[in-house]
């Protein structure tokens, strides 16, 4: 996004009036949501994905879940490359200004540039294992993803998204990725929770975003953090998030499948 | 990452090797490479480590200085982590460095993400106004395979070897806020590094994984997995690198072998620290002539 000249831009530190009234709006959130009944664990948010709807890119999806993360993803078939070796997948996540819950950070800062460049090598690690490069020699595939709005678990959408625009431009892959995140509150005993939604992801003392490949069940990226437990834990966040991701799989593969039928029907028309 | 060309034949004989548990220069699959560890080896830093792993060589310098504490955790410190990847191969200046040398800072700032990974409300001096800022730069002076491995063992290291001088905040009648520091340049803090975990790198090779890969192994590995273990055994961070893809049964294979692993290498590289500390000034520095 360029930045706009004609705002003032204000000076160069500045902080939300809400940080200083945080102790007593903390409050009224914890007991909200104590006293809402808790999440199932195992429950999916529902997940909205179309394929085929921008007209300029070769590839694209939208992506939305029930939380309310909309990510909007575009793909460009291959081009060719000047370095000689295999093909290469370039990914780009950006995020829009107005896509975080808080105040508007500026768009050219550099802590936000970092974490958008740690985004994009997050995206390529789960795409790169999905898509067969050995088929485009010295070609460049490029996939750009723009977060619209975080509801929680936007790696993992984007994964999804991105996954779909390449499948979308008639790139030959080996499967679909599919993404889906994890957390875990700060509750000593607490489970997993499948999807967190951005307040849940914010308090969580443990997170885990990965990425699989259905059909292969080959697990395309892995990427978590947080106050640790023995790997036992890790490992049935691990199988909870697969069965969320296998459960994702049929909305995606439907929503490749009319987004075929609509481009035969406007063909033929 | 610095890479090597191997020719189909040496990729076979590594990955035959591996299935039988025997690695090129003998090892098992879940052995280290012979490491030296060395503290206090720059003295304008509060605190430094070098880490000699087989071929590797990290050097870490840590920094303690004042500023002021994150708006969101107004009374804790803060690391912040800076790699330094270019006086290494020529395919490594400029850009690659660059990009190589973010993505294990962003590492190791996930690995650091965890709260009681280091005791930062020991680092607060004033809330909302100074703490302690750690500042822990990374030198990659040569890579040799398995580099993450290695700069956590160093940080640690380094961590341990951590003094940061005591200070006292005076109040006047004004409210004006000064800063003593003690007159004893022995008395200080030392930072607790009993949380600090270690990443064990365990790259898939074939249908078996190995523990320290050295650069001929990486390139016969096509995904690798990094996790960070405490001495405890807690497992704080996963991420999984490479082109290739995992099953999730490798995966909890992993692991597994990652907490055994990462629990002894704690072990020994607690008892090296505390050897070290009790030799006191009369330890013979090597430093970089050895």
């Amino acid at each position: 996004m360029p930045l706009d000249h004609r705002r003032l831009r204000g000076p160069e530190e500045s902080q939300p009036p809400a940080l200083w009234a945080a102790t007593a709006a903390e409050d009224e959130e914890d007991e909200e949501g104590a006293g809402a009944a808790p999440r199932d664990p195992c429950a999916l948010r529902p997940l909205f994905a179309r394929a085929g709807l921008l007209s300029q890119a070769q590839g694209s999806a939208y992506v939305e879940l029930g939380s309310g993360t909309k990510v909007l993803c575009a793909a460009w078939g291959p081009r060719e490359a000047a370095e000689p070796g295999p093909g290469r997948l370039l990914c780009e996540f950006r995020r829009a200004p107005f896509a975080g819950r808080g105040a508007r950070g500026r768009p050219g800062a550099a802590a936000e540039r970092e974490a958008e460049r740690e985004a994009a090598a997050a995206l390529r690690e789960a795409l790169e294992p999905a898509v067969r490069l050995g088929r485009y020699p010295r070609a460049r595939l490029a996939v750009s993803a723009l977060l619209l709005q975080d509801g929680g678990s936007a790696l993992a959408a984007a994964v999804s998204a991105a996954a779909l625009a390449l499948a979308d431009a008639g790139v030959e892959m080996y499967d679909l990725a599919v993404g889906c995140a994890l957390c875990r509150p700060p509750a000593p005993a607490a489970s997993w929770m499948l999807q967190p939604a951005e307040p849940e992801e914010r308090r969580a003392a443990a997170r885990l975003t990965l990425a699989l490949l259905p059909a292969l069940n080959q697990v395309s990226a892995v990427l978590g953090g947080g106050r640790g437990g023995p790997p036992e834990d890790w490992a049935q966040a691990l199988r909870l998030g697969l069965d969320g991701c296998h459960r994702q799989y049929p909305v995606l593969r439907q929503s490749l499948l009319r987004a075929a039928q609509r481009r035969d029907a406007a063909a033929a028309a | 990452m610095a890479s090597v060309v191997l020719s189909e034949a040496e990729k076979l004989y590594i990955v035959h090797g591996v299935q039988e548990d025997l690695r090129v220069d003998g090892r098992g699959c879940e052995d280290y490479r012979c490491a030296e560890v060395e503290t206090d080896v720059v003295s304008n830093t509060s605190g430094s480590a070098r880490v000699k792993l087989g071929e590797t060589d990290i050097l870490v310098g840590i920094k303690a200085e004042m500023g002021t504490p994150k708006l969101e955790k107004p009374d804790e410190g803060y690391l912040e982590f800076f790699v330094d990847c270019s006086s290494n191969s020529p395919e490594l200046e400029g850009r690659g460095g660059e990009e190589l040398g973010t993505d294990i800072a962003n590492t190791l700032y996930r690995v650091f993400s965890c709260e009681n990974s280091v005791d930062l409300k020991s680092l607060c001096i004033n809330p909302k106004e100074h703490c302690w800022v750690l500042y822990v730069d990374v030198l990659l002076l040569e890579c040799g395979g398995n580099i993450f491995d290695a700069i956590s063992i160093a940080v640690k290291a380094a961590l341990f070897n951590t003094r940061i001088p005591k200070v006292r905040v005076l109040e006047d009648e004004e409210g004006t806020k000064e800063i003593e520091l003690s007159d004893d340049p022995y008395d200080c803090i030392r930072v607790n590094v009993d949380e600090v975990p270690c990443i064990v790198t365990l790259s898939k090779i074939g249908y078996r994984h190995v523990v320290d890969a050295t650069l001929q192994e990486e390139a016969c590995s096509l995904a690798s997995l990094l996790i960070s273990v405490t001495s405890k055994g807690a497992i704080t961070s996963m991420k999984k690198v490479g082109k290739g893809s995992l099953d999730p049964e490798s995966i909890f294979e992993m692991m597994e072998t990652g907490q055994r692993v990462g629990k002894s290498l704690h072990i020994a590289l607690q008892k090296i620290l505390d050897e070290e500390e009790n030799l006191g000034t009369s330890r013979p520095k090597v430093g970089f002539l050895g």
